[in-house]
């Protein structure tokens, strides 16, 4: 009772926030799917520049593969899923690490433990909630995609063929979330956690990146959440990467459920009693 | 309801937070159905113990029951029977008053008789439901805690601090919801700094000071046998602790070798003490009847 009690709180409350989220991602399909028209139509003029560009360049659109860009699925995965890890990386870096801590470090956490509510049902509320608004955002960015489809003459995708990548999207978005809670609670401080985890997604994306063009990056890159995001999973999903960063994120989330229910509540502030 | 003697029982509690001692093997027992004090500065452990009870943190050693169950291991039934006004209040600023107040009645069943509880408090308050939280003051927030402390009619109510912030008026208004909880036959445990509020309201009060109780008073006894604090400075040597036990009705409460002052507590009539000080060189003598501030102060003069 308490946790969906809890749920159905912390949702509505985050209306704003998702919405925030939810029609930049939006907006993003519609304006950028149409362009393909154009890239299509000049397509002859594109390609020796892509030839000509320098690996480190070549590396930000692609790498090897950076001509793929002017295929219709080459297009969708260089140009939105291929940094959308960063938008939601962000966005998990402050979901996950507000989600108890941010309370507790207001004093709010106590009045709201008085109650007859177990430190769990707070816990799996306040994180379905989080998955649910992962999920809004997602079907947002789906629906842009989709206008952004009808928009153009070139492109012909079906609803499935938009989704799958973001499957890819979502079990990354989850792994940030994870760590970032449980960077949250073992800190702890929030501000510290979401830097942390911001690190991690900006820094990581770069070393992906670049590994396309500097081999001596690769053995680091592995170590990077972004290298298992599948931009171009429109081709098909590859589920180890997809299942892996899912259960990395059940064991931090465990982890954090553990470390929330053995440890005290700060009373209120920020670092410490 | 169960009936227990006893609603809280601590036992050699102690709190540590890293080196910082909060509670040092502190012993309490609360009766069931009374209104207990706690008197203490900011630091002395009150708030630590409050947040025991409630299994917002844990104990380091000794036990704490709460109706003879273990906070940890049935926190969910314990704050059921609970009401909590937290010291320094925080609410969740960005929705209102009505919104907040629903979303813990839904925490604790979401009855009608609770929601009903919860709005005639909002009336006898004068407290608007409608604003959203970031515009009210300190004191309508205050009214918000309380009101979410006592909309359930619990069985025991853990106040720290319940005026801060109020008006004279609505000060009054709660001591009177307090009253009125009692003889409901709630426990009400409350921290105050306003001796006042302790004489008027409590039934028993404790002075806490580095995390122990170190006194424990019946309000009514200081009250009906007159009790006075009696301050004295000595220009010359002062009395030895030993020849102050033939005065039958007077206690020593604290003593300064430095600054040659002496505090005893006197039960009834002052003769007695008088005529012992007589044959000392007193420089000056000073008397109240606050009972309760001045027995407060008296185990807190740093003076030496």
């Amino acid at each position: 009772m308490s946790f969906l009690v809890v749920l159905k709180h912390s949702y509505l409350r985050s209306l704003n926030y998702i919405l925030s989220w939810s029609i930049p991602l939006l907006l993003l399909g519609v304006l950028t799917l149409p362009f393909y028209d154009l890239v299509a139509e000049n397509e002859k003029q594109i390609r020796p520049i892509i030839r000509g560009l320098s690996p480190i360049i070549k590396s930000f659109i692609g790498g090897e593969l950076a001509e793929e860009m002017l295929t219709p699925q080459g297009y969708v995965s260089q140009r939105y899923f291929s940094f959308i890890p960063v938008v939601f990386g962000i966005f998990a870096a402050f979901a996950g690490s507000g989600m108890l801590v941010s309370d507790e470090e207001k004093g709010y956490l106590d009045l709201l433990m008085s109650h007859p509510t177990s430190r769990t049902a707070l816990f799996l509320g306040r994180l379905t909630s989080i998955i649910l608004q992962v999920i809004t955002i997602i079907l947002f960015g789906w629906v842009g995609l989709l206008i952004g489809v009808f928009r153009s003459e070139s492109l012909d995708f079906t609803g499935e063929q938009l989704i799958i990548p973001y499957f890819s999207v979502f079990g990354i978005t989850i792994f940030f979330t994870s760590f970032a809670l449980f960077i949250s609670l073992v800190f702890p401080s929030r501000s510290s956690a979401a830097m942390t985890t911001g690190i991690m997604v900006i820094a990581g994306f770069i070393i992906t990146t670049l590994s396309a063009a500097i081999p001596d990056l690769k053995t680091i890159a592995m170590f990077s959440p972004i290298t298992y995001f599948q931009a171009n999973a429109m081709n098909g999903l590859n589920l180890i990467p997809f299942f892996g960063l899912i259960t990395l994120s059940l064991i931090l989330t465990v982890l954090a459920w553990i470390k929330f229910r053995l440890r005290d509540l700060r009373i209120i502030g920020e670092k410490g009693w | 309801m169960d009936k227990f003697k006893h609603a809280i029982i601590a036992e050699k509690l102690t709190k540590c937070f890293g080196s910082h001692l909060a509670l040092d093997d502190l012993n309490l027992r609360i009766d069931d159905g009374e209104i207990f004090g706690f008197l203490g500065p900011n630091g002395a452990g009150k708030t630590t113990f409050i947040r025991i009870l409630l299994d917002l943190i844990r104990p380091t050693t000794g036990s704490v029951s709460v109706f003879g169950l273990c906070p940890l291991e049935n926190s969910i039934e314990i704050r059921s029977r609970c009401g909590y006004l937290p010291g320094e209040l925080r609410l969740d600023e960005n929705i209102t008053v009505r919104a907040i107040i629903n979303y813990f009645v839904n925490l604790r069943g979401g009855s009608s008789k609770i929601t009903n509880n919860a709005y005639i408090l909002s009336e006898r308050l004068s407290l608007d439901l409608d604003p959203k939280i970031k515009n009210l003051s300190k004191g309508n927030k205050q009214k918000i805690g309380i009101i979410l402390a006592f909309m359930h009619s619990p069985d025991l109510l853990l106040l720290d601090e319940p005026t801060s912030g109020l008006d004279p008026l609505t000060q009054k208004s709660v001591l009177e919801i307090v009253n009125e909880a009692k003889d409901e036959g709630s426990t009400v445990f409350m921290s105050s700094h306003i001796f006042s509020e302790i004489r008027i309201v409590t039934d028993r009060f404790a002075i806490v000071r580095g995390g122990s109780v170190i006194d424990v008073r019946k309000t009514s006894d200081l009250e009906i046998h007159k009790t006075t604090i009696v301050k004295v400075k000595f220009n010359g040597a002062i009395p030895h602790r030993d020849t102050l036990k033939m005065l039958q009705n007077v206690s020593l409460k604290y003593v300064s070798s430095i600054s040659k002052t002496l505090n005893f507590e006197v039960n009834g009539s002052m003769d007695q003490l008088l005529k012992f000080l007589s044959g000392y060189d007193v420089e000056r003598l000073e008397t109240s009847n606050d009972v309760i501030e001045d027995l407060f102060f008296s185990y807190y003069d740093t003076k030496k």
